[in-house]
């Protein structure tokens, strides 16, 4: 099996789909959609991962227990082809399973699309502050739970995963967020969750949404940006370091 | 009393910034110090003490991250390499001064029969490895986990531009568990040409540790078993706890020695030396650099080994570095606060008890630095032979007032 494609499953089901959770809560639109839905649904990639995405009540909620109950089930025959449906390339899944609750994939499609324009935005929209944030918040979550895949798949990132010391990393975007954070733990699993916790292990403070979203851009010199404390570090830096070695590596994945 | 600020080195920084990626590159960048509260640039510097370029006065404990060991504008090390320099420095060819150089080396350290000379440390780390690579006909390096042992891609702690296959062959293991190291040599029996490890563990955000007392002979024994090249990587502690070498300190004889930091008080060199039976292994490497041969330096570093001989300078620093660390340990118990200093008296490192997180080291560091004493709160410190006692006490009671905030702070 292909590494790279293997890994970009892995990220696009556990850190791009999850996204859908905030999308309804920050997103009026991908709200009133969700609100229609009641909707069960499994993506599963041929030896390859799986998630279970659930609408209801206007919420999401998604899950990669393997043995979470489905309505429905969409089939991937490869990790390449799940891909391409992430990376809006044509690509058409065997339905499995609940073919009666198909038609709703379509408004499913709608909620995606808008996650794209967050995730992926352009120019103009990063324009508007309040969505900037949003998108802020969400990439924050998305690269979070993409490091977690990272450590967990990726052979470049094992000296970074042995390095990376146990404990919780703050993300905070100043002066009022978003929040999200990182646990490690002495396994070298790293769990992720939005908002604030108390006595983390280290804290990474960005100075505003604007840093903020050229940081997770990429497009930011981190050390240069320390340095003149755009962005400041603090506590157990070593975690701080080595956590956005995975976080860059995301970013790669996910350009 | 007021408290120093750093204007100009931030604004330097700016400048820094818009021609130099990161502003300034690798341990000196602001951010694995505390950003905002510390020197970001020097200017100069006389005996122990330096000044930054908002004119901010230090006593420094830091020595320009190891190598300033007798103390700035030393006088018989500058005029050694003046005389030089006057001479010349970059020739077509070597001068006497290698030859000298590498002489008093051999002469000094005990498995040293031939020496070689780089310019930074990394360039002897990497010699160091091809040597032992090339006197095995094997693959894999063994290193203690977090041991630093340069900026080349096959040990850089950075994480920017490398390739899966530069670390493919090197392995790691706990400093101090010469169990661990033996079962790697096993799983990859007759492929491990070279274990390379500090005389002492100094991570960078952490503790140090001594060895165990049987660490060494256990090191020794499974390296002689197995065929594979012992390197001491002695560039921190090297001429800062014994003359002949840091294995003479902890009681071990490795077959390859490197060192670098200490050996020229400041000036540029590195220096390995090894045993015969790996001469002509390190023959074969090509090992080469514009600056390898520069005799200004080279100068510089004999004028430095030979004056820390005739003053007994490591002597000194080790009586003045167990004033500091008992010093230090006595006034923070004055505050209640546990404070743990760990390593060799004259490579300290101070830690607060029951902290991972650095967080009490930030603010004391950042507090000694605003009032004079430049400690770092996440690397190892050094002295110098021109620490004297009235520097000590002076930076003891910045200390005291630096604990002060950090009860305030903390509480404990």
């Amino acid at each position: 099996m292909d590494d790279r494609a293997y890994i970009l499953a892995n990220l696009h089901l556990h850190a791009v789909l999850p996204r859908l959770e905030e999308l309804v809560k920050l997103d009026g639109e991908a709200q009133s959609i969700a609100k229609e839905m009641k909707l069960k649904v499994r993506f599963k990639v041929r030896k390859g991962p799986s998630r279970v995405v659930e609408i209801s009540d206007g919420a999401v909620r998604t899950s990669g227990d393997p043995q979470a109950k489905a309505g429905l089930g969409l089939f991937f025959a490869s990790c390449d082809q799940l891909n391409n449906l992430f990376m809006e390339k044509r690509a058409i899944p065997v339905p499995y399973k609940g073919l009666t609750q198909l038609r709703q994939m379509s408004r499913f499609s709608r909620l995606t699309e808008i996650l794209t324009r967050y995730l992926k935005p352009a120019e103009a929209d990063l324009e508007d502050p309040a969505f900037k944030k949003k998108h802020v918040e969400m990439a924050l979550m998305a690269g979070l739970a993409g490091a977690a895949e990272i450590a967990r798949y990726d052979r470049k990132m094992e000296h970074v995963v042995d390095q990376l010391p146990w404990g919780t990393l703050q993300f905070s975007v100043l002066p009022d967020g978003p929040y999200a954070f990182a646990s490690v733990d002495k396994e070298k699993t790293i769990f992720v969750g939005n908002g604030r916790i108390a006595d983390p292990t280290a804290n990474l403070d960005i100075h505003g949404v604007d840093m903020a979203a050229a940081v997770l851009a990429g497009t930011v010199d981190t050390f240069a940006a320390l340095g003149r404390e755009d962005i400041r570090a603090t506590g157990h830096l070593s975690l701080v370091d080595e956590f956005n070695a995975l976080l860059d590596r995301v970013g790669y994945f996910l350009a | 009393m007021s408290l120093n600020t750093f204007e100009k080195s931030k604004e330097m920084f700016l400048r820094a910034t818009e021609v130099i990626p990161t502003g300034i590159s690798g341990n000196k960048n602001p951010a694995f110090a505390i950003p905002g509260a510390f020197p970001y640039f020097a200017e100069r510097g006389e005996g122990c003490r330096y000044w930054d370029v908002d004119g901010n006065e230090y006593i420094d404990f830091l020595c320009g991250f190891g190598p300033v060991v007798l103390g700035f504008g030393y006088q018989k090390v500058d005029d050694a390499y003046d005389a030089q320099r006057r001479l010349g420095s970059a020739f077509n060819h070597p001068t006497p001064r290698t030859v000298e150089l590498a002489e008093k080396m051999v002469e000094l350290i005990p498995c040293a029969d031939w020496a070689a000379f780089g310019r930074n440390g990394s360039d002897v780390t990497t010699y160091a490895i091809q040597a032992a690579r090339e006197k095995t006909q094997r693959r894999k390096i063994i290193v203690a986990r977090g041991a630093y042992h340069g900026s080349h891609a096959w040990c850089t702690p950075g994480h920017g531009g490398l390739i899966e296959e530069d670390k493919r062959h090197i392995l790691a293991f706990n400093w101090n568990d010469a169990t661990e190291l033996e079962d790697l040599v096993v799983k990859h029996r007759g492929d491990v040409a070279g274990v390379m490890l500090t005389p002492h563990h100094h991570p960078a955000f952490g503790e140090q540790i001594l060895p165990e007392p049987s660490f060494w002979s256990d090191v020794r024994r499974i390296c002689d078993e197995h065929g594979i090249v012992l390197v001491c990587d002695d560039i921190r502690d090297g001429f800062r706890l014994h003359m002949k070498g840091s294995g003479e300190y902890f009681g071990f004889v490795p077959d390859m020695m490197c060192f670098c930091k200490a050996i020229a008080n400041g000036y540029s060199v590195s220096a390995i030396v090894g045993k015969e039976e790996i001469k002509a292994a390190a023959s074969k490497v090509f090992f080469t650099g514009t600056y390898y041969t520069a005799a200004a330096d080279l100068a510089a570093a004999i004028a430095t080994l030979d004056e820390l001989q005739e003053v007994d300078a490591i002597d000194h620093m080790m009586k003045m570095g167990k004033l500091l660390c008992e010093g230090l340990v006595k006034r923070g118990e004055t505050h209640g606060l546990q404070v743990k200093v760990s390593g060799p008296p004259t490579i300290p490192f101070l830690s607060f008890a029951n902290e991972r997180d650095f967080r009490r080291n930030q603010l004391f560091s950042k507090e000694c630095a605003r009032r004079g004493v430049l400690f770092h709160p996440h690397h190892n410190w050094f002295l110098m032979y021109a620490h004297q006692e009235a520097d000590i006490q002076q930076a003891l009671d910045v200390a005291d007032e630096a604990f002060g905030v950090v009860k305030k702070e903390f509480g404990s």
